[in-house]
C-alpha cells in the first residue's frame, strides 16, 4: 500500500529517490496512463489506446507496453529501453495535489507528496532531494516541473475524453495477434479511435476540436497504431 | 379521401400514454427527419386527471424499449429515481413462516443445452434451487448491483430490469417524447368521442383544443377505459373467480439513514389476505398490501400493512405512512383491438401487481402495434385480430402464472389461501401443466410460442422454490449418468462464478451513487 506525505524540506532532507527503471519498483506493467499533451513522444514508442477506470467508468489515454498482465517489453536487465518515458510513470514515488487557501482560482498552492513505502525511497542510494542548503535539488526541480505538466495534461485530458466521447469517436477492439511460435493470441478491453467516424466528422466539428487542441493528438493516436508492429516484434524476441 | 393510417392519438398519459407514444414514435420517426411521410402522433392528456403511478417495477425488457426510444440510461437514472431489479425475493409463501425463495431474472446455467432441475432434485436439502443454478439469488440477497460502473449503458454483468418512481416516468416520458421524438402533446379533457359513418371513431371533442381527428385512437386512459369500455361498451372479463386480490394500500417509506442499502429485487411478503411488495428506490421505499375484499376488510389489511412497516422501517415510519387505497376490478377486456381503437395499459386490463406484468404489456402491445402499424384501414381489421389473439393467449399465461404461486402454498391458516387452492379457481390450463410436472420438470417443450412471456425457467423458479416435487421418471435413460455428470460440473462453474461475481460487484447504492457522479459509458 501507498504512504503518501506532504514533501518538506525538514522531513525529507536526507530521503533519496532510486530512478533505476526495474521489476522491483513496479515498472513491469502492460500499460501506463498518459494524456494528449505528451502524444507527441508517446507515438514515437508505444501504440496508444484508451482504457476505462475500473473506479469511474471514465475513459483515459494508455501507452501499451505488453501483452499481458506484468509484462513490459520494453523494460529488461539495463532498465527501460526506449527514447521516451510515459510521465506517469517517472514521477513515481511523487504525486501533485492542490490546496484551495482561498476560494479564488488563483489561491491554489501545488503540493507535492511523496510515498514513502515506495521501494524507490530510501536515505542510501538515488537522488537527493534537497541540498546540503536545503534548497531543491536538481533533480527535484526537474520532477517539480513534470509534475506542473502532469497536472496540467491531466486537466487538458479531461476535456479531450468528453469531446471523444460526445462525437462518439471510441469503439472497442480486439487485437488478434499470431506469434512466431504459433499461438493465438486475443488483446481486449481497450478502447481505439473510430477512424470511420473521424473522416465523416464534419468542418464544425473538425474546427472545435482543432480549437480546443483535440485534433492533433487525435491523428498523432491513431498514427500510433503502427507501434503495435515493433511491440509484437518484442514479444517474439522474447519467445526464442 | 384516403384510408391510409396516418394519424395515431393516444387518449390518457401516464406510464401507459407515454411509453406507448415513445415506442411508435422511435419506430415511426427518425431524429434527422422529424415527421416522416404524413405520419401524426399526439397524445391528449387531461391537465385535471392524475396519474394512478402504479407499476414501480419493469422486467429486464424495459432496457432495450429505452435503448431504442434513443434514451440516455444515465439520464434515465437521474431523473426517475431509479434503482436496479434482479428479480423477486418471496417470503412466507409456503408455508406462512420463514420460508423465502428467489425468482431471478437470469435463466439457469447453460440453459438452452441443460434443464438442471432434474438434477437438483437430488441435492434439493443442501442447495436451494436458484442458488444452485444461478448467482443472481446471492447476488441480490446480498443487495449487489447486477453491473459495474465501467459496463456500458443497458449492458449487463447479470440481467436486469429497473424500479422506478411512476410520476417521475411518465414526466421523464413526456419531455423525451415532445422533445426528441416529434410527438404532439394536447393538454384538454376529451369531451365527446364522435363516430364516423362506418362506426369507427372519427374524432374525439376536447375542451380547449376542439376536434381531434385521428385514423387510429390508442386508449390509455386507465381503469375507466373511456374509449374501448365505455364507448364501445367492450365488456371487462373478470377473473376475481381465479386471483382475488382487488385492493392495494401503497405508502411511501422514507429509509431511516439516506445512505442506507437499497435492496435489489422486489420482496414479496405474503399475509393473511394478499401479500406486500416492497421497492427500495434510491429516495424512498414504495410499500403496499395487495389484498383480497372478499378474504380481508380494509383495516384489517391496513394493519398488517402498518406491522411490516414498523418492523422494517420502524415505529415512526409506520406512524408517519400515508396510506393510498387503489381498487380494482381483476380482469381484461374480452378483446383490445375494436374497430380503429385500441387498448394498452390499465384500460385493458389489470390483474394484480405480482410479477410486474403492467409494464412489460404496455411494452409489448406498443411494439406490435409499431411494428404492424396497419398500412389502411382495410387491413386494420387483420392486424386487430392478431392482436387480440396475440393478447388474449399473453393475458392466459399470466393469469398462470400469477396463479401458480398461490397454488402451491402449504398455508391453511387463512380461508384465502385455501380458497386459492380449490380446484375451482384453478385454471384448466394451469391444472394440466402441474399434472405433467409431477413427472418431468418444465423446460423448452413447455413453452408453444418463441414470444412466450414467461420462459420455462420462470416456472422452474417458482415452482422449486415453493418445494415442489417432480419424481424422476422410473424408467432410467441412457443418457442420464452423462447428463448427470454434466449437471455437476455446471452447478460447480455455477458455484465459481458467483464467487466472482460477489467479489467484484458494487453494492446497488454505490453503483448507483456513480451513475449520478459518473454516469455510464454508451460502449
Amino acid at each position: 500500500m501507498s504512504n503518501y506525505v506532504i514533501l518538506s524540506q525538514s522531513a525529507h532532507k536526507q530521503t533519496k529517490v532510486i530512478t533505476e527503471r526495474s521489476e522491483k519498483y513496479g515498472d513491469n506493467i502492460k500499460y501506463a496512463a498518459t494524456f494528449p499533451l505528451e502524444f507527441r513522444n508517446i507515438q514515437a514508442c508505444y501504440p496508444i489506446f484508451f482504457s476505462k477506470s475500473s473506479d469511474t467508468g471514465e475513459f483515459f489515454p494508455i501507452a501499451l507496453l505488453g501483452f499481458e498482465d506484468a509484462e513490459n517489453l520494453f523494460l529488461n536487465e539495463s532498465g527501460w529501453d526506449a527514447t521516451y518515458i510515459p510521465m506517469m510513470v517517472e514521477r513515481h514515488p511523487f504525486l501533485i495535489g492542490y490546496q484551495v487557501s482561498s476560494e479564488a482560482e488563483e489561491g491554489k498552492k501545488p503540493v507535492v507528496s511523496i510515498d514513502m513505502d515506495n521501494p524507490r525511497v530510501n536515505e542510501d542510494a538515488g537522488e537527493a532531494l534537497f541540498e546540503e542548503n536545503a534548497q531543491p535539488s536538481e533533480f527535484l526541480k526537474y520532477i517539480m516541473a513534470k509534475l506542473e505538466s502532469l497536472h496540467q495534461g491531466h486537466e487538458h485530458s479531461k476535456g479531450f475524453i468528453s469531446a471523444l466521447t460526445a462525437l462518439d469517436l471510441l469503439e472497442p477492439f480486439t487485437l488478434e495477434i499470431t506469434l512466431d511460435n504459433g499461438s493465438n493470441n486475443q488483446l481486449l478491453g481497450f478502447y481505439t479511435i473510430n477512424e470511420e467516424k473521424l473522416m465523416q466528422l464534419d468542418g464544425d466539428a473538425l474546427a472545435g476540436l482543432n480549437t480546443n487542441g483535440y485534433l492533433q493528438p487525435i491523428y498523432m493516436a491513431v498514427a500510433s497504431y503502427a507501434r503495435i508492429r515493433a511491440l509484437i516484434d518484442k514479444k517474439n524476441a522474447r519467445l526464442q | 379521401m384516403s384510408n391510409s393510417v396516418n394519424r395515431i392519438v393516444i387518449v390518457g398519459g401516464g406510464t401507459a400514454g407515454w411509453l406507448s407514444a415513445g415506442i411508435i414514435a422511435a419506430e415511426h420517426y427518425s431524429a434527422e427527419n422529424s415527421v416522416s411521410e404524413g405520419f401524426q402522433l399526439c397524445l391528449v392528456e387531461s391537465p385535471d386527471i392524475p396519474t394512478i403511478g402504479v407499476g414501480e417495477g419493469t422486467w429486464p425488457s424495459m432496457r432495450t424499449t429505452l435503448q431504442k426510444m434513443g434514451i440516455s440510461e444515465t439520464e434515465f437514472f437521474r431523473e426517475c429515481s431509479v434503482s436496479f431489479k434482479q428479480g423477486t425475493q418471496f417470503h412466507g409463501w409456503t408455508t406462512g413462516g420463514e420460508d423465502s425463495y428467489a425468482h431471478p431474472f437470469t435463466l439457469p446455467h447453460k440453459y438452452s443445452e441443460n434443464n438442471l432441475a432434474a438434477h437438483w432434485q437430488s441435492v434439493r436439502d443442501q442447495v436451494k434451487f436458484a442458488d444452485a443454478v444461478c448467482p443472481q439469488s446471492r447476488l441480490f440477497n446480498n443487495k449487489l448491483a447486477p453491473k459495474n460502473i465501467a459496463t456500458p449503458e443497458y449492458a449487463c454483468n447479470v440481467n436486469y430490469g429497473y424500479h422506478l418512481d411512476a410520476g417521475k416516468f411518465a414526466d421523464f416520458l413526456r419531455k423525451h417524447c415532445v422533445e426528441k421524438l416529434g410527438v404532439v402533446h394536447i393538454s384538454a379533457n376529451m369531451t365527446a368521442v364522435n363516430s364516423a359513418d362506418n362506426g369507427d371513431i372519427a374524432s374525439i371533442t376536447t375542451d380547449s383544443h376542439g376536434a381531434i381527428e385521428g385514423d387510429l385512437f390508442i386508449d390509455c386512459s386507465g381503469s375507466r377505459s373511456l374509449l374501448l369500455g365505455e364507448y364501445y361498451g367492450i365488456p371487462l372479463v373478470s377473473k376475481s373467480h381465479c386471483l382475488f386480490n382487488n385492493c392495494a394500500l401503497a405508502a411511501q417509506v422514507p429509509y431511516q439513514n439516506p445512505e442506507d442499502p437499497i435492496q435489489s429485487c422486489t420482496l414479496s411478503t405474503a399475509q393473511s389476505a394478499g401479500w406486500i411488495w416492497d421497492i427500495g428506490l434510491p429516495s424512498r421505499r414504495g410499500i403496499g398490501h395487495t389484498y383480497s375484499s372478499a378474504h380481508k376488510t380494509e383495516d384489517g389489511a391496513r394493519v398488517e400493512l402498518l406491522n411490516y412497516i414498523a418492523t422494517t422501517a420502524g415505529e415512526q415510519a409506520a406512524a408517519d405512512a400515508s396510506i393510498r387505497k387503489i381498487t380494482f376490478d381483476p380482469g381484461h377486456r374480452a378483446k383490445f383491438w375494436h374497430r380503429n381503437c385500441v387498448a394498452i395499459g390499465m384500460s385493458s386490463g389489470f390483474i394484480e401487481p405480482l410479477e410486474a406484468s403492467a409494464l412489460v404489456l404496455v411494452e409489448l402491445s406498443a411494439t406490435m402495434i409499431a411494428e404492424q402499424l396497419p398500412a389502411n384501414r382495410q387491413i386494420m381489421d387483420l392486424v386487430a385480430k392478431r392482436f387480440n389473439n396475440k393478447f388474449l393467449y399473453r393475458w392466459d399465461r399470466i393469469i398462470d402464472f400469477l396463479k401458480l404461486h398461490y397454488v402451491l402454498t402449504q398455508r391453511r391458516d387463512s380461508e384465502y389461501w385455501i380458497d386459492n387452492c380449490a380446484a375451482s379457481s384453478i385454471p384448466d390450463s394451469l391444472q394440466e401443466l402441474l399434472d405433467i410436472w409431477r413427472y418431468q420438470a418444465p423446460w423448452h417443450r413447455d413453452t408453444n410460442h418463441i414470444d412466450e412471456m414467461f420462459p420455462s425457467a420462470s416456472f422452474q423458479y417458482v415452482l422449486y422454490g415453493m418445494d415442489f416435487c417432480t419424481q424422476t421418471n422410473p424408467t432410467r435413460r441412457r443418457s442420464d449418468r452423462e447428463t448427470a455428470k454434466v449437471a455437476m460440473a455446471l452447478f460447480s462453474e455455477n458455484a465459481k462464478r458467483t464467487e466472482q461475481l460477489m467479489a467484484s460487484l458494487p453494492t446497488n447504492r454505490e453503483l448507483i451513487n456513480k451513475i449520478y457522479k459518473y454516469g455510464f459509458q454508451k460502449i
